[in-house]
């Protein structure tokens, strides 16, 4: 296990001053700290709900002061690798629903590609705006030793957390305001000004002026609903919901007190499923009646796009490496995790073999659910697990269980390490792409545990990246 | 602006008021549980109480008594009354919740402290009656609170002409209806006038609005009479919680979004026409239509009213 602030007994660069910083602060100021920032969390209102959970308890996120600290030269690395993959993810997503070349080259198996649940036929030879079909990608990134950085998962669709990267900081700031006049520490507080400049060139066909954008959310009962409204907020657009809007002849509008008003740019945070009642799920209340041929007759345009998961589906993602090559013509800057996927039977074999040195994971899972981890599970359920997996082979891949890196969080009496992980936010528009410099870290608070994922006891740190 | 934007800020403000008017009720009710010689109006007094807030039969159907602990907290922290104050508090902050942007960050602040806060005070109630007026106390001085941010914080725009809106919708029909339920105190009786039940029954009127002081203020040492009463809280411009003070306030927003969108609407047309019949009234006029006519057309009207606002703010369906 790689601890990012110690090696060999001596403190790592990055967190020199820092260390001192921690281990000066006095107990009862500490415990002071802790309860202002939850107070803060709690009266900002930033909260999310657990689904399925339909009373009005909102929880907060654990937060812990000590920071996950980056230096420049590491950051650069994790940059230009995000934005090489966001690049590559897009050129991927529109080959297969176009000619689907890297199908016909061989390169990725034909079923994975067009019998994955996330794939979508309506959207085959459809030109997307710019040729963008996922303007914001979140990476979970794990750091494995001095060098090496690996991704372990792409999101596509609707990658949430950014809010917390942002408020992480703000609370930071307020708390201890002399770090950051000590420290040049780079500031992520420009995402939504970037996400806005992105999503402004991803004009539909018929949009000549300059674009109305929208946020759509499914309503405050979603777990990320503060994020949505966060977004809305910072970047001075309206957050919409589905009844909020209409289509008329093919254009969305949505209604004002004014009347109605034309809309162009939808950032949806929506399931592809519930967009549009007509066109995917029938029953949902939360969709737009119309939205998709408002989108494919050139009127509007939807980001993500619908069908963008495909290319965050765990069995694609093995494929990255070649996937970059195929597109850009370049080895890839941050690895994958060693993946083993079940539908080929040798790989199969040696998973079935190997489960308590593996974390099995559902192909289309998220959130830390309907995952083994074989060294924590029980006979039994290795058992069960391995009946899973031979009845449905390629529903499975496995990986090496992973030794994340680990910060120290401030625990009752002392600092301690536990485990993190770090997803930045990649922004693709029709000239650049983009990130800020920083991201969300995740840390899993037990002692010992893997699992980073809020909804399964994980809490979150502010990330700074230190110029040096 | 958002149609549902302009519905939710106009609820959460409606919401908040109705919380606060609620409070005010409560504090009467206790105020005459510590009055010696009413035992018989007393239960007359909590009944009246439930009707005015408009769940008597929500009440009844739950609990067959009138019981004073019951009411208290049937009107305090109900989850089953739909107008607890509880349920207020609640509706109020998810209904700003839903347009956090259209509200500043302290008027946000504000209405979810008041909703967290709300939560630990009940948690931490032991014996209700005791601890009633600090409560009570509470809920104004956190209503105030928020009506303070809203008024000190909030761009002066459409978004504010729609919370303003709330406020004094509730404010009419909550005072209205006051009116209406204990119109029969204010009926011109040979028995009782100037006895001590009708003073009695009168301050108790005037207090539930918060207007006992400000009555003395307006009318001097002068003899309390129904007919300065009636004036006071329909057709004087100078109390707050008069009916001509709501209407003016309705028509003075429907007016400033008219000409902010540049369109006529039915509703502008029709509190217009309404306060001005208003300013020509007075209060002896009223006790000769009938305080109970009047009340109910005045009710009648400002639903109509509202309905037509819904309709071309809120659904966008007004012809």
């Amino acid at each position: 296990m790689f601890n990012e602030v110690y090696k060999n007994s001596k403190v790592r660069k990055p967190y020199n001053q820092i260390i001192d910083w921690a281990n000066s602060l006095p107990e009862n100021v500490i415990v002071k700290k802790k309860n202002e920032a939850e107070s803060l969390f709690k009266r900002i209102g930033i909260t999310f709900s657990v689904y399925n959970n339909f009373d009005s308890t909102e929880r907060l996120i654990p937060f812990d002061m000590f920071p996950r600290i980056l230096s420049s030269s590491e950051w650069n690395t994790i940059e230009k690798g995000v934005i090489q993959r966001a690049l590559a993810i897009n050129a991927f997503l529109n080959d297969i629903y176009n000619t689907a070349e890297i199908v016909k080259a061989g390169i990725i198996p034909e079923d994975l590609v067009f019998k994955n649940p996330a794939y979508e036929v309506k959207m085959v030879g459809f030109k997307v705006p710019k040729n963008i079909y996922s303007p914001i990608i979140g990476s979970d990134i794990i750091r494995i030793n001095d060098k090496s950085f690996k991704i372990l998962e792409d999101n596509c669709r609707t990658p949430s957390g950014v809010s917390y990267m942002i408020e992480n900081r703000e609370i930071m700031m307020r708390m201890f305001p002399e770090l950051f006049e000590k420290l040049k520490i780079e500031t992520v507080e420009n995402y939504p000004t970037y996400l806005l400049e992105v999503l402004k060139t991803l004009t539909p066909i018929k949009c000549e002026n300059e674009p109305k954008i929208v946020i759509l959310t499914p309503g405050s009962f979603n777990s990320a609903y503060y994020e949505h409204s966060f977004l809305a907020d910072l970047m001075g657009v309206e957050l919409v919901q589905g009844p909020d809007l209409y289509v008329d002849d093919n254009i969305t509008y949505m209604k004002t007190t004014k009347g109605p008003e034309k809309v162009d740019i939808i950032y949806r945070r929506i399931d592809d499923n519930f967009i549009d009642p007509i066109s995917f799920d029938s029953t949902s209340l939360i969709g737009v009646p119309g939205l998709f041929d408002s989108y494919k007759s050139g009127n509007l345009n939807i980001c993500s796009a619908p069908g963008a998961g495909v290319a965050d589906d765990k069995a694609i993602y093995t494929y990255m490496p070649e996937i970059i090559k195929f597109y850009l013509g370049e080895e890839a800057i941050l690895d994958n995790v060693k993946t083993w996927r079940c539908f080929k039977t040798d790989e199969k074999k040696y998973v079935l073999n190997n489960l308590q040195k593996l974390v099995v994971k559902e192909v289309h899972g998220s959130g830390g659910y309907g995952l083994l981890i074989g060294s924590k599970s029980s006979k039994k359920e290795i058992e069960v697990f391995k009946k899973k997996i031979e009845t449905n082979p390629s529903n499975f891949i496995a990986q090496p269980i992973l030794e994340l890196s680990s910060v120290p969080i401030f625990s009752k009496k002392e600092l301690s390490p536990r485990h993190v992980d770090l997803r930045p936010f990649c922004l693709v528009g029709a000239k650049k792409t983009k990130l800020v410099s920083g991201g969300l870290t995740r840390v899993a608070l037990k002692k010992g545990s893997l699992v980073v994922n809020s909804s399964q006891g994980g809490g979150v740190k502010d990330t700074w990246v230190i110029n040096e | 602006m958002l149609s549902r934007t302009a519905e939710n800020l106009f609820w959460s403000a409606r919401y908040i008021e109705r919380a606060d008017s609620l409070a005010r009720l409560l504090e009467v009710g206790y105020r005459i549980s510590l009055i010696p010689n009413t035992k018989s109006g007393y239960i007359n007094e909590w009944e009246s109480i439930l009707e005015t807030s408009g769940i008597k039969e929500t009440y009844l159907q739950q609990n067959n008594k009138i019981k004073k602990e019951k009411i208290i907290s049937f009107l305090l922290f109900d989850a089953n009354n739909p107008s607890s104050i509880k349920n207020c508090i609640k509706n109020a902050r998810e209904n700003i919740r839903m347009v956090r942007t259209a509200v500043t960050l302290e008027v946000w602040n504000a209405i979810n402290s008041t909703f967290h806060d709300l939560e630990s005070n009940i948690r931490s109630t032991k014996n209700i009656l005791k601890e009633l007026p600090e409560i009570i106390e509470w809920v104004k001085k956190q209503v105030n609170l928020i009506r303070g941010t809203i008024l000190n914080t909030q761009l002066i725009n459409d978004g504010y002409d729609f919370l303003i809106l709330g406020t004094y919708f509730e404010r009419a029909d909550f005072t209205a209806r006051i009116i209406n339920v204990k119109y029969f105190i204010l009926l011109p009786s040979v028995n009782y006038v100037g006895s001590e039940v009708d003073n009695f029954q009168w301050s108790m009127m005037l207090r539930s609005i918060s207007s006992f002081r400000a009555f003395k203020w307006a009318y001097g040492e002068e003899q309390i009479n129904y007919i300065k009463i009636i004036d006071f809280l329909i057709l004087n411009m100078t109390c707050p919680r008069s009916l001509i003070f709501s209407v003016e306030k309705i028509n003075h927003h429907l007016e400033r979004l008219g000409n902010f969108y540049k369109q006529k609407t039915k509703a502008k047309s029709q509190v217009k026409l309404m306060y001005k019949d208003l300013k020509k009234l007075n209060a002896n006029k009223i006790s000769d239509i009938g305080l109970h006519e009047f009340l109910r057309s005045f009710i009648k009207d400002i639903n109509l009213i509202y309905s037509n606002l819904e309709k071309k703010y809120f659904f966008g369906t007004e012809e």
